[in-house]
């Protein structure tokens, strides 16, 4: 039987197998649907708004007043309570009924005709996604105050021809990515990071399956059918990245700077190392259980490791080998390039190197190991 | 009572997977977890500078910029364009463009302008670039200003000055305000994943579904409680220590009775999935995927302000969510139990329905000696 029919013949018995048994078919149908549509839903709202804000007005003054009216026109935030009290409020923040705090303190107005007015916002840096908001809309508040001031109140009073515009004017932009959606970066992100976990389960599972079953001695596996049933678990959350990708680029309109193909090249790269590594897990353990357990510790803290969100380059050198040798790491990188910034396509496509040398690295010594479990029973039905 | 739970213990010991989930898995993760994050801050940023004004001012501007913190200076480019493909290919976070005019328009009592572009590929990364750069660009105004008075006469102060300040998270590194809370999900998930693992292997022995008396099912009740308690324990009480987290703001009978709450709707919340389980592995491969999910529907990273609603209800369902609340508020925020009294009655409200839930999944139909405990004396033996 040539390689391509053994292939073939071993995708088919794995189809097979997942017809009859919906909980192993769960794995590659709702429950990767279940959980990135919870993802993408919950951070639909992509640019967070109305973000509940306290403001201490210590003073109740015409600037306090000001300043809360402009909180409740800022597109971010919303009053969700006035209090005189600084600790009323801290308690407001602990609860959760507020996100960030707006103190004008005693004496604001004196000490801003003074040049010294100073307001102070506290925000809530665990919510780093809330806080970044707060502080641009309140800073964007700040600066309008003063232009406002400065015309109506300091020009009465100041000599002719010293009010004048500040002396450095910055504009910040954020390229590529313009409303600072944290909607296009994250769910990006967090779909593949979800799909990989997954893959790495179903592929673990469905290898390990046939050891702890003691099936191989029906399936009588070689490398074609090792391609074969591996294909099956490829295609189908290959699939599973190119409709998450249809979802974000397409209907919510995270228009792609490169193009899909690439992006699917690496889906592809990254599924395969995934399959290399799960190979070997299994031809090192022979054991089903210890194996998803250890693909748990491998695959779970990827998403912290990739860099994408925090960058790993100032971690420890272990934290930044461990990254390097998760797929996933190099998939965000080939993602960040080919769908967000637009890099040429040499560059965004560099990634798919270190993707493909994992995949051969554990595929390999992964693939002869779990070959020779197949053929010494004294390996198998190991739980 | 007694009996069932000293043979919960006894089948994780005999169990290599078990054990490795319930006790190694904490270990490893307590290690591997805040590692990602060692760096806490945002240093050294890769940024390039693009100078068209090649003016006096506009040189000490670059040199202000390079002396920040969060900021390495990777290239000086000659062009926008250039700026844009360092961006476009992730060798820079940020750049910073000098147009042409800068010093003149400074010395004319006009705004000097400058761009700052960060890449929307790392938004935290390029924000906290942008941020110190702004500090740096803070300093060359006063001091532009001080050119300008020489010829203008003093200009007026802004009157409003913005300062901005952590609220709980003292050090603002992200490690500290994100690890905090993912401690809690590696409990639930250590616990969850552990001994439904040990319930399927037990109920495939007996090939029937499980089936306590009320005193055994208190004792298995008692040892996953043991179990998750030790576990928030290393957690809280060492882990965030020895990384130096935030942590100890509540007093600490404040703290034990938040945990209690939260280890009781953990352990009934498992105990009822575990009663679920036909085959050893099932667990893992269905419950392996959903930490990632349960972290984000928590509202640590994630606001609940900018949440679905229909999902804020849903996320009440978990007890990692008002889980997270409750211990995060205790051992970073400062807050006291009077605080969270939502989450602690909903914390409440989970353990009783899922613990009566458990409770008739495991008693009925009828109190049968389970093999679960008695399998597992013998391989404890």
């Amino acid at each position: 039987m040539s390689f391509a029919r053994r292939l073939g013949k071993s995708f088919r018995r794995e189809a097979a197998f997942l017809a009859r048994n919906p909980w192993d078919l769960a794995l590659l149908t709702w429950l990767p649907l279940v959980l990135c549509g919870l993802i993408a839903w919950q951070l639909s709202a992509g640019v967070v708004r109305d973000l509940p804000v306290a403001l201490v007005d210590a003073e109740r003054s015409a600037l306090s007043r000001d300043i809360a009216i402009r909180i409740e026109g800022a597109p971010g935030l919303r009053l969700a309570s006035t209090v005189t009290d600084m600790g009323e409020a801290e308690a407001l923040a602990r609860a959760g009924a507020v996100e960030a705090i707006v103190l004008v303190p005693p004496e604001a107005t004196r000490r801003a005709f003074a040049g010294q007015g100073q307001i102070t916002l506290y925000v809530n840096a665990a919510h780093s996604a809330a806080s970044s908001t707060i502080q641009r809309d309140m800073a964007a508040i700040i600066a309008a105050a003063n232009a406002r001031e400065a015309v109506e109140q300091i020009a009465a009073v100041s000599p002719p021809g010293s009010v004048r515009p500040a002396p450095v004017k910055v504009t910040s932009v954020i390229a590529f990515n313009a409303p600072a959606s944290q909607e296009q970066q994250l769910v990006s992100l967090l779909h593949p990071a979800l799909l990989h976990i997954l893959f790495m389960l179903a592929v673990v599972s469905a290898f390990g399956r046939e050891l702890r079953d003691a099936t191989v001695a029906a399936w009588q596996p070689d490398r074609a059918a090792l391609a074969g049933k591996a294909a099956l678990y490829v295609l189908a959350f290959m699939a599973w990245g190119a409709m998450m990708t249809a979802y974000l680029a397409g209907f919510r309109g995270w228009a792609m700077a490169g193009g899909p193909l690439l992006l699917m090249a690496g889906y592809f790269a990254m599924f395969a190392a995934y399959a290399g590594v799960s190979l070997l897990l299994l031809g090192l353990t022979r054991c089903m259980s210890q194996s998803l357990s250890l693909t748990g510790l491998y695959a779970g803290a990827s998403f912290a490791f990739a860099g994408a969100i925090f960058p790993v380059d100032q971690a420890s050198g272990f934290a930044r080998v461990w990254a390097e040798v998760l797929p996933f790491t190099h998939f965000a990188r080939l993602l960040a390039m080919d769908w967000i910034t637009g890099a040429p396509a040499a560059a965004a496509a560099a990634p798919l190197m270190p993707l493909g040398l994992i995949a051969v690295v554990t595929a390999v010594p992964g693939m002869w190991l779990y070959l020779r479990a197949a053929e010494r029973p004294q390996d198998w039905g190991r739980r | 009572m007694w009996a069932a739970f000293r043979a919960v213990f006894a089948a994780i010991f005999a169990d290599r997977a078990a054990a490795l989930l319930l006790f190694g898995a904490p270990i490893l993760y307590a290690v591997l977890y805040p590692s990602a994050y060692s760096g806490e801050l945002v240093v050294d940023a890769p940024v390039v500078v693009v100078d068209l004004d090649r003016s006096g001012a506009s040189r000490d501007l670059v040199r202000r910029t390079a002396s920040v913190s969060q900021v390495q200076l990777v290239a000086s480019l000659t062009s926008a364009r250039e700026a844009e493909s360092w961006l476009a290919a992730d060798k820079a976070s940020a750049a910073v463009i000098i147009p042409e005019g800068y010093a003149r328009a400074i010395a004319e009592g006009r705004s000097g302008e400058v761009m700052l572009v960060g890449s929307g590929a790392h938004l935290l990364r390029s924000s906290s670039a942008l941020t110190g750069i702004g500090a740096a660009l803070a300093s060359t105004a006063r001091e532009a200003a001080f050119d300008q008075a020489r010829a203008a006469g003093p200009a007026a102060p802004p009157a409003l000055n913005l300062v901005t300040r952590p609220l709980f998270n003292t050090r603002e590194g992200y490690g500290a305000a994100v690890f905090p809370g993912v401690a809690f999900i590696i409990v639930h998930q250590s616990l969850l994943l552990g001994l439904a693992l040990l319930a399927g292997t037990a109920r495939e022995r007996l090939g029937a579904p499980l089936s306590v008396t009320p005193a055994q099912f208190a004792g298995l009740g008692l040892a996953a409680s043991t179990i998750a308690m030790a576990q928030v324990c290393w957690f809280a009480g060492f882990v965030f220590w020895w990384q130096d987290y935030p942590r100890g703001a509540a007093p600490l009978w404040q703290v034990l009775a938040g945990a209690s709450l939260f280890v009781a709707a953990t352990a009934a919340l498992v105990l009822l999935l575990a009663s679920l389980f036909r085959t050893r592995e099932r667990p893992l491969q269905l419950g392996l995927g959903i930490s990632l999910p349960l972290f984000f529907l928590s509202g640590l990273t994630w606001p609940a302000a900018a949440t679905p609603q229909p999902l804020v209800w849903l996320a009440r369902l978990f007890p990692t969510t008002p889980g997270l609340e409750v211990m995060v508020g205790l051992n970073q925020m400062g807050g006291t139990l009077a605080d969270y009294a939502g989450a602690l009655a909903n914390l409440a409200v989970l353990a009783l329905a899922f613990g009566a839930l458990a409770f008739w999944k495991w008693t009925s139909p009828q109190p049968l000696r389970s093999p679960f405990l008695a399998g597992s004396r013998q391989a404890g033996a």
